[in-house]
């Protein structure tokens, strides 16, 4: 489903990705780990195309097209989400009627017919429910003056509706006391599926513990230094990521579930 | 004086027309003011930002009101549904219809100054002249005759009264020159609707003065939307007093109009009195709207509040100039003033200037003006979930301008005018 071949990119003139490798299949769940400043929100950015940051080697083949040359509008409507650390609010515009815009814009590119306000909310409270999320939320403007575990879950509620095939959750934990993580975790299980890709970016072991992802990457300085399974995150919890300072980049006592995929 | 300064002068009429002897004196003295002063001139301070470039047309014509001037082809529908309709066309009253309510009273200038009513006299009389600046109150002194003059009695809830005012296209261009008065009795309320269509290709100036009394404990809502054409001018003043616990609400949404020009002015002269004046003006083309906003605090405890939100494109130009000044004796006095803009061109131009002036006790006063740009992570945020760039760009834009909106107490006007916000915002360059 998509394949990240090398890549460098560079935000303000500072390379922080440098050869970047991942293969994730449909219906994998890859988490990504690594210390503050690593690149793991610049990952993100990049797949999602914001302005700013600039590939200069490598490529990214998401089913099979070319994501990189993309705009970000044609990669949402091509399938990528891209679910904020800091979600975005934006006063004046409604919730309901910014994700009806937002899936009507990408049905049209699939050459679907718009839903109409009535199919929509339909749409809407179906979600809701199963997400357990009250439909305040539909009444406000855009995360605009939301809590941070509000946001989140806004974040989680617009996937739900706009049901990509390629999810990033930027971490989605920081900032969140328990009981809104497990929402939040919970939301993300049930839009688990077969068709569906996710990248769950997180500094912190503990969200895995409610996402169980199929494999975990440790990224550090811009790589993926090791990869292992679910078990993996566990050790980082452990050991932190102080070893990697010690030369870089082989774990000590760490036992790789799958290969280090930049030795 | 400028030459067509010079021209309307000669127009003027040279007997102080029909009416009682009060009205005569009084056009009298505008007729002087203007053959004085004329037209305001950049040099005039409050005209510093604002040229009459658009206005200075050959054939220039001052309207009067026994010609007929138009097909009345022109029929533009109502924003919403009002209980009152008047219309005007090329600034004469042409006809009122719905139902009125009882305590409401609606009546041609000319009526009323010939019937005569409680209060008018003072109120007309009341108008300052007194800068060399007011050239276009002259002028609309000067030929004071066509207008409208509304009453909501005491304790009457007049509801909604719609003024529909359309330009034509004229064979000459044409401005005309009209008052409004309104007075509010005690407790009394009343939401005035003015709207304003033209013709495509109207070049045609409106001079309208807005006369209100507020008695106690009254409330005015006031919305003004205009989507003139291009090329047209509208002058507006609008002159409120306001006694003890009154609330004024004044919601102005520009949408069209080559040369915009409008003066509030509110005197809170009772205790506790409110006054919320907001606006949202949309520029694009060539495009100029200038608001200037002036608030006199003179009575203790009273409460004001300017919300004014700006978008400008192409090579439109707007200007902001919002004042508020405490009198002394205002104490616990409580003052709000922003202004914020979005320039989408390097060509528009925003000239923002708010002022505070307090000479009282215990004042809460804040101000802030603002000109930037569009939040770029908000358009990738927008983006990001599939919308295109333009549809993001005017998505926030509207939402920015619908902050004006909103505050709107029907959310059927207010949905009505977002939209028409929505459909002719202008685009980045």
């Amino acid at each position: 489903m998509l394949k990240i071949t090398n890549l460098h990119a560079k935000v303000a003139g500072k390379e922080i990705l440098k050869g970047l490798s991942l293969d994730l299949q449909a219906g994998e769940v890859h988490a990504i780990m690594g210390p503050n400043g690593a690149g793991k929100s610049t990952l993100g950015n990049v797949l999602a195309g914001r302005e700013g940051y600039e590939v200069t080697q490598g490529e990214v083949i998401f089913n099979g097209k070319n994501l990189l040359e993309l705009e970000p509008e044609e990669r949402a409507c091509e399938g990528v989400f891209l679910a904020f650390q800091y979600p975005v609010e934006i006063p004046g515009v409604n919730n309901t009627y910014f994700l009806r815009a937002a899936l009507n814009a990408q049905r049209k590119y699939r050459g679907e017919d718009p839903l109409d306000s009535v199919s929509f909310l339909r749409l809407v409270r179906e979600k809701l429910k199963v997400l357990h999320i009250g439909d305040e939320l539909l009444h406000r403007a855009v995360n605009e003056g939301f809590s941070g575990g509000e946001k989140k879950r806004n974040e989680i509620f617009q996937m739900a509706v706009l049901e990509p095939s390629l999810a990033i959750l930027d971490e989605t934990d920081s900032g969140l006391d328990i009981d809104a993580l497990k929402t939040v975790a919970e939301g993300v299980n049930r839009l688990r599926s077969k068709d569906r890709g996710m990248i769950v970016v997180t500094h912190y072991q503990r969200l895995l513990d409610y996402i169980v992802p199929d494999k975990v990457h440790v990224l550090a300085d811009g790589k993926l230094v090791a990869t292992g399974g679910a078990d993996l995150a566990l050790k980082l919890e452990e050991q932190g990521y102080a070893w990697l300072d010690d030369g870089g980049i082989k774990p000590l006592n760490i036992e790789l579930a799958g290969q280090t995929l930049n030795p | 004086m400028s030459e067509l300064s010079t021209q309307l002068a000669t127009a003027l009429p040279l007997d102080a027309g029909p009416g009682p002897e009060w009205v005569k004196t009084l056009r009298d003295s505008g007729a002087a003011h203007f053959r004085t002063h004329g037209l305001p001139t950049r040099k005039d301070e409050a005209w510093k930002y604002t040229g009459l470039g658009l206005l200075d047309q050959a054939e220039m014509q001052l309207a009067t009101v026994t010609e007929t001037r138009v097909s009345g082809s022109l029929n533009p529908s109502p924003l919403v549904e009002a209980n009152v309709h008047v219309n005007m066309l090329n600034g004469l009253k042409t006809g009122q219809n719905g139902t009125m309510p009882t305590g409401l009273t609606v009546l041609s200038l000319a009526d009323a100054l010939s019937t005569g009513i409680s209060g008018l006299q003072t109120l007309l009389e009341s108008l300052p002249m007194d800068n060399s600046s007011d050239g276009f109150t002259a002028l609309n002194t000067a030929t004071l005759e066509s207008g409208v003059v509304i009453h909501v009695a005491a304790g009457t809830d007049a509801g909604r009264l719609l003024i529909n005012w359309t330009s034509e296209a004229t064979p000459a261009p044409l401005l005309s020159n009209t008052r409004l008065c309104v007075f509010l009795e005690q407790d009394a309320k009343l939401e005035l609707l003015e709207q304003f269509e033209s013709s495509n290709g109207n070049t045609n100036t409106c001079n309208i003065v807005l006369q209100a009394n507020l008695a106690t404990n009254s409330s005015l809502q006031h919305i003004r939307f205009q989507q003139e054409s291009k090329q047209a001018v509208l002058i507006t003043r609008t002159e409120v007093s306001q006694q003890a616990d009154s609330e004024y609400a004044y919601y102005g949404f520009d949408l069209g109009g080559g040369l915009v020009r409008h003066d509030l002015h509110t005197a809170l002269r009772g205790s506790g009195a409110r006054s919320c004046l907001s606006g949202a003006y949309l520029l694009d083309g060539n495009r100029h709207v200038d608001n200037h906003a002036r608030v006199d605090h003179m009575a203790p405890n009273g409460f004001s509040d300017q919300y004014f939100r700006g978008v400008a494109g192409g090579a439109g130009k707007a200007v902001f100039n919002t004042a508020v000044c405490v009198h002394p004796g205002a104490d616990e006095t409580e003052a709000r003033q922003s202004n914020a803009n979005i320039l989408l061109s390097t060509r528009a131009e925003v000239d923002t200037k708010p002022e505070l002036e307090i000479y009282a006790d215990e004042v809460i006063a804040s101000h802030g003006a603002t000109v930037g740009q569009l939040d770029e992570l908000a358009v990738f945020y927008l983006r990001s979930r599939g919308l295109s760039e333009s549809q993001a760009r005017q998505l926030l834009t509207t939402a920015f301008c619908r902050s004006v909106s909103d505050k709107l107490a029907d959310p059927v006007l207010a949905e009505v005018i977002s939209q028409r916000m929505m459909d002719v915002m202008p685009q980045a360059d």
